[in-house]
């Protein structure tokens, strides 16, 4: 029988009496979600930077971390600032650099079935992610958030460090605007 | 039929994007992970270093300091996400609090000096940043807890940063940010944002408004350098002191 893996709570307490050991198992837990989130948050290729300074950064101010909050979205928070911090170095805006890798569920697994329909999807794949990318930057944070890294509400809110309600209205408003952008016939 | 404000097929759609999209894989966690050990291990953090000796007597400082301000905060402040403890000061990140608009008052028991007599009346080292030149005004408060210098436009308070919180501040976002300044990381707020002193003994004053803010500790002494509008010229400054 395999131990059950150290929950966050012990591995944090470990860690801040100096073990690195228990900090490593952490950083191994949440370093995937982590770079999807420093990626499609405006990292793009630097993401993997951005994801070990965030773990070093969240190492040394983990004593400012509230022990009876969750360890993930205090971590994402630190992931979106650095990742703001990167951007905002290069002088660049940062933006959704992602493209569209298979096609969504259905899509390209069985292409015979429907060749005609699995362009259509494609076509509106594209364009939703096209839209996406064009949202004004604080509605765009929200919806990749709340629909890329299936954040809640409340995680979203943390991350972005904004109150619930504005994670609340900025999903709403760019909700809004990509149906406007991609048309509702489509959707 | 949708109604107007009902956004679930859209939001299937946008969830079913999400697993479309070709983000690059990752590294293996183990390897990030061993990279993040071999980064601490390379350069222990100060403060985590020291940090055990000393926890439990900030924690219980921390506390008792809570209590009072729990008990002397009026509801409707902020709600706090995350809050940060550095250099003699206590940075809680959150919603954006109304920004104080009372004009600042004198820090308790505040007093004009000389340089040199200010540097007789404290128990710690003071600095001053060699680009500014002497500066135009000294003043010891609280019993010699701190120490402001004053230029145009600029403020300097230097005090014993080691133990206990003597500044609260009060941000929405951004998150501060770490900037490498007098051979320490220190915290640069690029913001403005409310600053609560808390004195030696009594409730914590009225919150004021502060400028951008950089933020280091040199040995015991903590810093705050208000004043400078961008991150490089706070940089520049602190990185004069002598």
């Amino acid at each position: 029988m395999t131990p059950l893996p150290m929950q966050d709570d012990e591995a944090i307490a470990r860690a801040l009496s100096g073990d690195l050991g228990a900090y490593e198992a952490l950083v191994a837990r949440y370093s995937a979600v982590a770079h999807r989130t420093a990626h499609l948050l405006g990292a793009g290729h630097e993401a993997e930077d951005v994801v070990q300074e965030a773990f070093v950064k969240a190492y040394r101010h983990l004593s400012g971390f509230r022990r009876d909050s969750a360890f993930k979205p205090w971590l994402l928070r630190i992931v979106a600032n650095e990742t703001h911090n990167l951007t905002r170095s290069r002088g660049r805006r940062a933006e959704l650099a992602v493209r569209l890798g298979q096609e969504p569920e259905g899509g390209s697994t069985d292409p015979d079935a429907d060749p005609e329909g699995a362009v259509v999807a494609a076509d509106r794949s594209s364009r939703l992610l096209a839209a996406v990318r064009g949202l004004p930057d604080r509605e765009r944070e929200a919806v990749v958030c709340r629909y890329f890294l299936q954040l809640s509400e409340a995680e979203t809110a943390e991350v972005l460090g904004c109150p619930v309600g504005s994670v609340k209205s900025r999903t709403f408003r760019g909700l809004r605007r990509l149906r406007e952008e991609v048309g509702r016939e489509l959707l | 039929m949708n109604s107007s404000d009902d956004f679930s097929e859209l939001e299937d759609e946008l969830r079913a994007l999400s697993d479309a999209l070709a983000v690059p894989e990752p590294s293996p966690p183990s390897a990030i992970a061993s990279a993040v050990r071999a980064t601490l291990e390379r350069e222990p953090a100060r403060q985590v270093r020291r940090w055990p000796r000393i926890r439990r007597r900030i924690i219980a400082i921390v506390a008792a300091f809570l209590v009072v301000l729990v008990a002397a905060t009026p509801q409707g402040r902020a709600a706090v996400v995350s809050i940060l403890r550095f250099a003699g000061v206590e940075i809680r990140v959150g919603e954006p609090a109304p920004l104080p608009s009372g004009s600042p008052s004198p820090l308790p028991g505040e007093r004009r000096v000389s340089l040199a007599d200010a540097r007789a009346q404290v128990r710690f080292p003071l600095v001053v940043p060699a680009v500014l030149g002497d500066p135009a005004d000294v003043r010891v408060a609280d019993g010699g807890r701190v120490v402001s210098m004053f230029w145009p436009g600029v403020r300097l308070d230097q005090y014993d940063g080691r133990l206990q919180e003597l500044w609260r501040k009060e941000l929405g976002p951004p998150w501060p940010e770490d900037v490498f300044v007098d051979g320490v990381t220190g915290v640069w707020i690029q913001q403005q944002h409310g600053l609560q002193y808390s004195p030696g003994a009594g409730p914590p004053q009225e919150f004021r408004l502060s400028g951008p803010t950089l933020i280091w500790q040199r040995g015991q002494v903590g810093i705050r350098l208000e004043g400078p509008k961008t991150v490089e010229e706070a940089r520049r400054i602190g990185n004069s002191v002598r």
